[in-house]
């Protein structure tokens, strides 16, 4: 039985809710037979204005967004998700180049998977983001929730156990992804953690995740807490090796 | 530069450096015969003034008395010069040295005939110039000898100083030519340059039309040229795309309707799970074919411009091989340099590693050895499989898209999608690299052979060589 499973079972009276924003009926059709199969209870849209809505009327817990939608596309649904709440996104893409991945991920996206995909991939992305998103709403059950004691560097405070990050004093709105990513480096400051390592670690991929996806991250997580998101000074690159936060 | 311009330059300034020569060479001739004729015409006829001069005080000595001596001394004035009598039969002379003997016979008879005349000889390395005179009146003959030393240094630097300043004028002209030839092809070499960056994949260059009509229409076509590569690539960039995303969306409902139906194989009445499965087979071929082909026209396109990053490759290949090569015993051997970050494609490497390894699972009947080192500026990459090695005259073909070799016609049962060894030529040939295939040393099998240049390292101030089109 698979994680996913096992947190239906816990939950046992609702199931996760997914919603689908898909224009190909054909794929939202077998995407709900795949995902209903995972223990999922799927939602579609096959526009961004109904997902948009679907979203705001509904309780969801992850999103899948295919990026080339009629009409509004995939960016800006992402874009207007991101500005109500802070859902787990997974973009999906049928283009072969990584253009519209990274314009995905820095739009707010999450995580990404290209089509074709194996459902089994894309259950275990899901589950991953589910894992992180629980987590981080802090209960007793939140087994892989970051926990310790506050960390403050420059002018920012992180309190894993609360799930807040603050600076000068005010929450700052981090996304669940970025929130963990903050995490690991955190708890991890004054060493350089590779890409790859942050990828198993914060995203749960093996080696041969996307590079790009630590990098949008990155980028974003850095206009929300540096000064001067240009001249990092908390997050800093460190050339060939990967990313560490200086204390 | 390319050495074409190069030699249009060299000719210019040859061409500049012969008319200079050529020219420097009438003109310095002429004035140096000029002026050797009109200094020697004029050293001459002062001479022969002088020599009468002499005669004349020789004759009124020797009017006077019988004493030869005494008149010779007193000529002896001009320096370098020698006189010699012969009176009554005998030689007289102010040296030894120059009694008679040195008076040329020819010179001699003339002047004993009683007719002035003079002579240039080489006295013993010495230029001379002998004037003879006949002194009638006490049956004499008058001699003098003038060194022409000084004259011969004088034209001797006139020479010199003529062929000094042929060759300045000569080195000039060259210099003018070098000069003038470079900012004549200044034109070229940008033409050059730029197409260089053109062909770099760079197809934001143009050239600015400049002021000249002729080279304006020059710049006008390669402009002309390189918006047409430019708007043909985004044309096949987007066939790519539109393409990808065409075939990507039917798949995705097809893979994921057979995995929904795998879950419930067990379900399915003898035949229909029997026909499930090769529905199965078949459409996880079809996927990796896609992938493939997708793969190859994206490369071949340029759209995924490979950047060298700093890599790990001694991970990089043990994370390959651990996901690529299964249970099988690999002896991989990769140099201990490897483990320093290095400058590469990461995502090219990988998939030509493990195109290579693939092909080695199916139909070299599986990875048996795998090395990576670095040779000078190359990286060498080397996969062994264990099959019956690859026939001499296919070792190009296998590199050949759907080439199917002695199974030709026949589709695998396997899963090949018979693009694999192309992909893998095509990354190979992005980075600027060479791939072959040849027999192993001991003949059981065949070695893929992959050579990469090397980007070097990181942080070491090497240039970032970015491997595109």
């Amino acid at each position: 039985m698979n994680d996913a499973a096992v947190a239906v079972i816990m939950d046992a009276v609702a199931p996760l809710r997914i919603l689908a924003v898909e224009d190909d009926p054909r794929i939202r059709a077998t995407l709900r037979l795949a995902l209903e199969d995972e223990g999922y209870a799927v939602l579609e849209a096959d526009s961004g204005e109904s997902a948009l809505e679907l979203h705001s009327r509904e309780d969801v817990d992850v999103v899948l967004v295919d990026l080339m939608l009629p009409g509004m596309t995939g960016f800006e649904v992402v874009r207007e998700l991101r500005r109500a709440s802070d859902v787990p996104i997974v973009i999906v893409t049928a283009r072969t180049d990584s253009h519209d991945v990274v314009a995905g991920l820095e739009a707010g996206a999450d995580d990404y998977v290209r089509k074709p995909f194996v459902v089994k991939e894309l259950a275990a992305r899901i589950r991953s983001l589910i894992r992180r998103s629980r987590g981080s709403e802090g209960g007793p059950d939140a087994g892989s929730s970051p926990g310790g004691p506050p960390v403050v560097f420059g002018a920012v405070e992180l309190s894993p156990a609360e799930g807040v990050v603050r600076r000068h004093g005010e929450e700052l709105a981090l996304t669940r992804t970025e929130f963990h990513l903050l995490c690991e480096l955190a708890e991890n400051a004054g060493l350089v953690l590779s890409r790859e390592q942050l990828l198993e670690r914060v995203w749960g991929y093996d080696y041969f995740g996307e590079a790009r996806l630590v990098d949008a991250h990155i980028r974003r997580l850095r206009t929300k807490i540096e000064e001067d998101p240009s001249e990092p000074a908390l997050i800093v690159t460190v050339r060939g090796l990967g990313y560490k936060l200086v204390r | 530069m390319t050495s074409r311009t190069r030699g249009l330059r060299f000719r210019v300034t040859a061409a500049f450096a012969l008319g200079a020569l050529l020219l420097f060479g009438i003109l310095g001739s002429s004035v140096y015969l000029f002026s050797y004729h009109y200094l020697v015409e004029q050293r001459e006829r002062s001479l022969v003034g002088q020599a009468y001069a002499d005669a004349r005080v020789v004759r009124d000595t020797l009017a006077r008395s019988d004493e030869v001596k005494e008149p010779l001394a007193i000529l002896d004035r001009v320096p370098g010069s020698n006189a010699v009598v012969r009176w009554r039969g005998r030689w007289f002379g102010t040296t030894v040295a120059s009694a008679g003997a040195t008076v040329p016979d020819g010179l001699r008879r003339l002047v004993e005939a009683g007719s002035p005349a003079h002579q240039r000889i080489d006295r013993s390395g010495v230029p001379t110039f002998v004037v003879g005179v006949p002194v009638d009146e006490v049956g004499a003959e008058y001699y003098e000898m003038f060194s022409l030393l000084e004259l011969d240094r004088t034209l001797r630097t006139i020479r010199n100083a003529l062929m000094a300043g042929g060759a300045l004028a000569v080195v000039m002209a060259g210099l003018i030519g070098w000069t003038l030839s470079r900012r004549v092809l200044r034109p070229v070499a940008d033409f050059a340059s730029a197409a260089e960056r053109v062909a770099a994949g760079d197809l934001e260059t143009r050239l600015a039309p400049g002021a000249d009509p002729d080279l304006a229409s020059l710049a006008a076509s390669f402009n002309h040229m390189v918006d047409a590569v430019e708007r043909r690539i985004a044309r096949e960039s987007r066939f790519v795309a539109d393409a990808s995303h065409e075939l990507r969306s039917p798949l995705t409902t097809l893979a994921t309707a057979v995995e929904v139906m795998e879950a419930r194989r067990d379900e399915l009445p003898d035949r229909a799970r029997r026909a499930f499965d090769l529905l199965r087979d078949e459409v996880r071929l079809l996927q990796r074919l896609v992938e493939d082909l997708l793969e190859l026209g994206a490369a071949e396109a340029g759209a995924e411009a490979g950047a060298a990053e700093p890599v790990r490759l001694d991970e990089l290949v043990a994370n390959v091989v651990a996901r690529s090569a299964g249970a099988q015993a690999v002896t991989v051997d990769v140099d201990p340099c490897f483990g320093e970050p290095v400058l590469a494609d990461k995502r090219r490497f990988e998939r030509i590693l493990s195109n290579l390894i693939v092909n080695a699972g199916t139909h070299g009947r599986g990875l048996e050895r795998l090395s990576l080192e670095r040779r000078g500026d190359r990286l060498r990459l080397e996969v062994v499989d264990g099959g019956p090695g690859v026939p001499d005259d296919e070792r190009q073909a296998v590199f050949e898209r759907f080439f199917r070799g002695a199974a030709a016609g026949r589709r695998a049962s396997s899963t090949g999608s018979g693009l694999g060894l192309a992909l893998v030529a095509e990354h190979v040939r992005r980075n600027g690299g060479r791939v072959w295939v040849e027999d192993r040393d001991d003949g059981a099998g065949a070695r893929f052979v992959v050579e990469l240049p090397w980007a070097g390292e990181p942080g070491t101030g090497i240039a970032r060589p970015e491997v595109r089109a």
